[in-house]
């Protein structure tokens, strides 16, 4: 997965997205590895044809389909999907338009955090807030993150 | 607006004792019990969010290359 172009292009393309999953982990801290980027993105519509754009270049597919069979990332696929598994040339991306635990896009960004990283502005889930969604989410590899998330947010709390 | 920044020396020695002592009762020890290496949540306290994101970006890069490797000697 290569996570910084993935994010520049997504950031210069002008998509209003917040990392969330096991990269918004690793910002804060978390020293599992992921193989994929997860976000929550804007579905406005506007938001829609700027991420389907930055998308376009590297080839998107969806994972759980044969590679031969077609398939459009256009605006109308984006607001018609709340979950959408892509590889793409730059590993793969998972595009999800809420977060279990958590909500809607808005209420997402309403608990991310803004990161400085690789010249660029990134949002990204805070520790609560990611923690709520691991939770919510409650697959095993989830409860197994979980754990060292709850350590380093209490590590990390004021008296 | 929120912004996420490294921790300030005091904020980072406050958390490096917690870790290194956790509470008992606690949720770091709760994470010591599941299996965490707390020394690796210490390292990655003392790096910025970016020098997090490259040294995992690096590791995965890598990983991908040692699985693409072994593909190729299977076929």
């Amino acid at each position: 997965m290569n996570f910084i172009a993935a994010v520049q292009a997504l950031v210069d393309g002008g998509v209003d997205f917040v990392i969330i999953g096991g990269w918004s982990a690793i910002l804060h801290g978390s020293s599992y590895l992921t193989n994929d980027l997860d976000i929550c993105y804007s579905r406005q519509p506007d938001n829609l044809r700027r991420l389907a754009s930055a998308l376009a270049a590297f080839h998107p597919r969806l994972r759980d389909l044969p590679m031969d069979l077609p398939f459009v990332c256009d605006e109308a696929t984006l607001r018609n999907a709340t979950l959408l598994t892509l590889s793409t040339d730059l590993g793969a991306i998972d595009l999800l338009a809420e977060v279990t635990g958590l909500g809607s896009f808005d209420e997402v960004k309403a608990n991310s955090v803004l990161v400085r990283a690789f010249d660029r502005e990134i949002w990204t889930l805070d520790l609560p807030g990611l923690i709520r969604a691991k939770r919510a989410a409650g697959r095993p590899k989830d409860l197994q993150v979980l754990s060292e998330l709850e350590g380093l947010l209490e590590a990390q709390e004021p008296e | 607006m929120k912004t996420l920044r490294s921790l300030t020396p005091e904020q980072l020695k406050r958390a490096e004792e917690r870790l290194r002592h956790p509470r008992p009762g606690s949720r770091i020890e709760a994470a010591q019990k599941f299996g965490i290496d707390l020394t690796l949540l210490i390292e990655k306290l003392h790096l910025s969010a970016e020098e997090r994101i490259r040294r995992m970006h690096d590791t995965a890069i890598a990983a991908e290359q040692v699985r693409g490797a072994a593909r190729r000697q299977r076929t």
